[in-house]
C-alpha cells in the first residue's frame, strides 16, 4: 500500500490508484469533465488539476497515479483558478449555454464560472438527426473523447472517432456519415457518458419534451 | 488516531498511455510488428496519387491496416498532408518565422495573388494548387517555396515559382568553431566498432550517463537516465526512436544531420539498442523534409552491404536494423507520446505521462525516443568517453550544440559551438550581424516555445540555466534574428496562429486558449493585460504537453520587453 495526504487526511492506496480515485474516496470534491470511472483516464480536459506539495506546478489528478509519502493539496489556489478558467473555455466554445441537467452545467455552477472572460469563436451548428435513437449535436461537443472511449472499451464498436484538430477538432460517427451509416450498435454508451448532451438518446428526448408541454 | 482511509485501484490501468486506446495500439501492433505500412503512410501516399482522399480509400486503407473505418477516418483530417487538397502542380509555401522574419508574411500573399489561387485550395480543373507549410528548413534562405519536391528559396524564388522556373536552392554552409568537429563530420561507424569490441552494454550506458548528454529536442532530460529506464524495464521487446521530426519553425540542424550526416544519426541508434538490448530502430522524419528519408534508406543499405547493419553486426552477435517512416505534417508529432501514435498510424495526440515511453513506448513496449542530435552526440562518446565530451564545452552544460541561423544575418548556416558562448557573440561574431548591418532587435532562441530575447540582453550565455533565467530556453537551437523593421505585435500575432493551427485538440487549455489568445492579439483593438496574463496562465498550468505550456513564453517576452508595441491596455 502507497501512504499518502489528501487535504490533510492520511490515505492508504493500492499501487496503481490515481490521485483523483483517491481523493474522491478520501472525500475531496473535485469536479472533471473528461473524466469517466468505466472508462481508461485521459487527462484531457484538465478540470481535476490539484496542488502537490513538491511539484511547482498542478497535476491533473486522473493521470497522476499515487506515490508514497505524496501530500495533495485539491483546493490549491493556482489549481482551482485555472480549472475555473479552463471550463470558462469551454462554456465559450458552445453555440449555446449547456441545459441545466448537464454534467458541464453542473461543473461550471460548482466552480462557481461566470460569463467567459474570453469570448471568441463558437462550433458550427451542425446536427445528425437521422438515427432513430441517437441524436449528434456536433456544435455542443467539446471534445472530452468520453463517447469515442465508450465506443471502444465498452462496446467494441468503434463507431465514433475524434476529428480534425485544435479549435477545430470534433467527433464523428462512421467516415462522418453519421451514426445510421456507421458501425453503431445503437448501445447508447455514447449518450450515457456525454456531460454536455451533444450526443442524446432520441425516445427519452422526446420524452422529455412531451412532458415539459 | 487519525482516519486513515484506504482506497483501492479501480479505474482500468493506464496501460498504454492516458489517452492512447489499448485496443487500437494492438491493432495497430498487429500489422506493424510485421513491417506493414501504417495508415498514414497509405492514406499520404492515397492523397498524394489523388489530390484529396475520398471515402473508399479511407475503407480500403481501414481494411489494409485492421484498423476501423472511423478511426482513420480521424487519422486523415488530423494531418495537414492529408487535409489540404492537391493539384497535379501543388506549391507550398513556407510560413516559419524565419520566412516571417524575412518579410512579414508579405510572400505568402504575393505568391497567392501571382498564381490565382487561395492558400489550402485548387483550381476548379485540378491543375494547381496551393498550400501553407511550417517550415522547409530553408531558413537560411527565406522565403521558401516547395514547388512538388523542389525547394526554392531566397531572391528571385518567389518570381521563379511564378513564371515555372523553380531551382533547387543550394544547402546552408556548416562549420564548427570546436578545436575538432564533433557534430559536423559524417559519421565513420568508429564509436560503434569500439563499443562493440571494448565496451558491454552496460559500459556504453554508463558512460552515456557519465557524460551528461541532455536532450537537443528541447526538454533537455538526461538520454543516461532514459536509457537506463528503458533498459531495466523488464519487457520482451525494446524499441530506439529517432525524432525527426523537427518541427520547430527556423531549425534545420536535424534536417543537416539527416540529410548530410545520416550515418552519423543510424551510428548513434544503433548504439542506444546495444546499451538498451532493442535491436529495432525507427526514425521519423518529417514530410516537409523530402530529401531526409531517401538520404537515410540509402545510408542505411550502405549500411547494411558493410556489415554495420543487420544479424551479427561486425560478428560480435548483436543485431540491429532500421526502419524509416515518414510523417504527414503536424508539429505536435515532435512531442515524444504523440510522435509514437504517428508511428503506429494514429492521430498525433499527445498522451499524458507517465508511463513514460521509456516505460511503455511504441506497442507498449519500452521506448528510448531521442532526438536527432542527441543520438548523432552518442558515436563521439562511445569512441572518446564521458570525460572528453564534458571537455568540449568551457561552460556548464556537457557536449557542444548545433545552432542555426536566419536569413537575416550576414552569415547564416548550421555552427556547432560550445555550450557558455554568449548570444551576443553567436549573433555578431559567429554570424557576422544583420546582413546589412542594421541593429538587432531581438532573437528567438530554440523554436516557437522558446522566450525572445531583446537586444540589451544578448550578453546572455548559451546554456540552459542562463536562458532560463531570462525566460528563453536552448531548445532546438535555432536563432532566429528580427530586425528593427520588425512588427512585435505582428510577431505575436504569427506565433500564436502557429500554436492554434498546430494544437493537436486534446487537452482543453491548448485547444481552446491558443484559439482566444491568438484572436485577442488579430483584434485591431488594444489587448486587455490582464485578461490576455490570465489566460497565459491557463495555458501554461493547465496544458497537457510543451506546446500548450510552451507558446506563452515568447508573449510573456514581448509583454515584458515591448509593451507599447504590443498594443496592451
Amino acid at each position: 500500500m502507497i501512504g499518502l495526504t489528501i487535504d490533510g487526511v492520511a490515505v492508504e492506496a493500492e499501487a496503481g490508484t490515481t490521485v483523483l480515485e483517491a481523493a474522491r474516496a478520501a472525500g475531496a470534491e473535485i469536479p472533471t469533465l473528461c473524466f469517466d470511472e468505466r472508462l481508461a483516464p485521459f487527462g484531457a480536459c484538465r478540470v481535476c488539476l490539484v496542488g502537490l506539495a513538491d511539484a511547482p506546478t498542478p497535476v491533473a489528478s486522473c493521470t497522476t497515479p499515487c506515490r508514497q509519502g505524496m501530500v495533495v493539496d485539491t483546493r490549491a489556489p493556482a489549481a482551482r483558478r485555472v480549472a475555473g478558467a479552463v471550463v470558462e473555455l469551454v462554456l465559450s466554445e458552445l453555440p449555446e449555454a449547456p441545459a441545466e441537467h448537464t454534467e458541464l452545467a453542473a461543473v461550471a455552477r460548482q466552480l462557481g464560472v461566470g460569463r467567459p472572460r474570453w469570448p471568441g469563436a463558437v462550433h458550427p451548428e451542425r446536427a445528425d438527426t437521422r438515427h432513430p435513437y441517437l441524436a449528434f449535436q456536433h456544435g455542443l461537443c467539446i471534445s472530452c473523447g468520453r463517447c469515442v472511449r465508450a465506443c471502444d472499451e465498452i462496446q467494441g464498436a468503434f463507431a465514433l472517432t475524434a476529428t480534425g484538430r485544435g479549435f477545430s477538432a470534433n467527433v464523428t460517427a462512421g467516415i462522418d456519415a453519421g451514426f445510421r451509416d456507421s458501425a453503431c450498435v445503437s448501445c447508447g454508451a455514447c449518450a450515457d457518458t456525454c456531460p454536455t448532451d451533444a450526443i442524446t438518446e432520441v425516445s427519452l428526448l422526446a420524452l422529455a419534451e412531451s412532458a415539459t408541454i | 488516531m487519525r482516519d486513515v482511509r484506504r482506497v483501492g485501484a479501480r479505474a482500468p490501468a493506464l496501460d498504454y498511455g492516458a489517452g492512447m486506446s489499448a485496443n487500437l495500439v494492438e491493432l495497430a501492433r498487429r500489422r506493424g510488428a510485421a513491417g506493414a505500412p501504417t495508415a498514414v503512410e497509405l492514406l499520404a501516399a492515397a492523397a498524394a496519387e489523388r489530390g484529396a482522399l475520398r471515402d473508399e480509400d479511407i475503407r480500403a486503407v481501414a481494411l489494409r491496416t485492421g484498423l476501423p473505418e472511423a478511426t482513420v477516418h480521424g487519422v486523415a483530417t488530423f494531418y495537414d498532408d492529408l487535409r489540404a487538397p492537391r493539384g497535379r502542380r501543388h506549391v507550398r509555401v513556407c510560413t516559419g518565422t524565419a520566412c516571417f522574419a524575412a518579410t512579414g508574411g508579405a510572400h505568402v500573399e504575393q505568391l497567392a495573388a501571382g498564381l490565382g489561387v487561395a492558400p489550402g485550395t485548387r483550381t476548379e480543373d485540378g491543375a494547381l494548387s496551393l498550400g501553407e507549410t511550417v517550415c522547409l528548413g530553408f531558413c537560411h534562405s527565406s522565403p521558401a517555396i516547395r514547388d512538388g519536391d523542389t525547394i526554392d528559396a531566397g531572391p528571385g524564388a518567389l518570381e521563379r515559382v511564378l513564371t515555372g522556373r523553380t531551382q533547387a536552392s543550394g544547402e546552408p554552409p556548416v562549420r564548427s568553431i570546436l578545436p575538432s568537429p564533433v557534430l559536423t563530420q559524417p559519421g565513420d561507424w568508429s564509436g560503434l566498432r569500439s563499443a562493440l569490441t571494448l565496451h558491454s552494454a552496460g559500459d556504453l550506458l554508463a558512460e552515456v550517463r557519465e557524460a551528461d548528454l541532455r536532450g537537443r529536442g528541447g526538454a533537455g532530460f538526461p538520454a543516461g537516465r532514459k536509457w537506463e529506464f528503458a533498459a531495466t524495464v523488464p519487457a520482451q521487446r525494446r524499441y530506439v526512436v529517432a525524432n525527426g521530426d523537427e518541427g520547430d519553425p527556423g531549425s534545420y540542424i536535424d534536417k543537416h544531420l539527416m540529410e548530410r550526416s545520416p550515418a552519423l544519426l543510424l551510428e548513434g541508434m544503433a548504439l542506444a539498442g546495444f546499451a538498451i538490448g532493442a535491436h529495432e530502430g525507427f526514425v521519423l522524419v518529417r514530410s516537409e523534409y523530402p530529401a531526409s528519408k531517401p538520404a537515410l534508406e540509402a545510408a542505411a543499405d550502405a549500411a547494411r552491404t558493410a556489415g554495420l547493419l543487420g544479424t551479427d553486426i561486425l560478428g560480435s552477435g548483436f543485431d540491429f536494423d532500421v526502419t524509416i517512416v515518414e510523417g504527414a505534417g503536424s508539429y505536435v508529432v515532435g512531442e515524444e507520446t504523440a510522435l509514437l501514435a504517428c508511428l503506429q498510424g494514429l492521430r498525433g495526440t499527445v498522451s499524458a505521462r507517465p508511463p513514460f515511453p521509456a516505460e511503455r513506448g511504441l506497442y507498449g513496449m519500452p521506448t528510448v525516443v531521442n532526438n536527432v542530435e542527441t543520438l548523432c552526440s552518442v558515436p563521439f562518446i562511445a569512441q572518446h568517453g564521458a570525460g572528453a565530451y564534458r571537455a568540449l564545452s568551457p561552460g556548464e552544460s556537457a557536449g557542444s550544440k548545433l545552432v542555426c541561423f536566419n536569413e537575416r544575418f550576414a552569415r547564416p548556416g548550421v555552427v556547432e559551438v560550445p555550450f557558455g558562448i554568449t548570444v551576443r557573440e553567436l549573433c555578431d561574431e559567429v554570424a557576422g550581424g544583420l546582413a546589412g548591418g542594421g541593429a538587432l532587435k531581438a532573437v528567438q532562441i530554440g523554436g516557437p516555445l522558446g522566450g525572445i530575447l531583446p537586444a540589451q540582453l544578448l550578453d546572455t550565455p548559451f546554456d540552459f540555466a542562463p536562458l532560463a533565467a531570462v525566460g528563453c530556453m536552448v531548445g532546438h537551437g535555432s536563432i532566429i534574428g528580427f530586425d528593427e523593421a520588425t512588427d512585435m505585435r505582428a510577431l505575436a500575432r504569427h506565433l500564436l496562429r502557429f500554436g492554434a493551427d498546430e494544437s493537436c485538440g486534446k487537452c482543453f487549455p491548448c485547444r481552446i486558449g491558443l484559439e482566444r489568445a491568438h484572436a485577442m492579439v488579430a483584434a485591431r483593438a488594444p489587448v486587455d493585460r490582464a485578461r490576455l496574463e490570465a489566460l497565459l496562465e491557463t495555458l501554461e498550468l493547465g496544458s497537457l504537453c510543451a506546446h500548450g505550456g510552451g507558446m506563452p513564453a515568447p508573449i510573456r517576452s514581448l509583454i515584458a520587453h515591448f509593451p507599447q508595441e504590443l498594443g496592451l491596455a
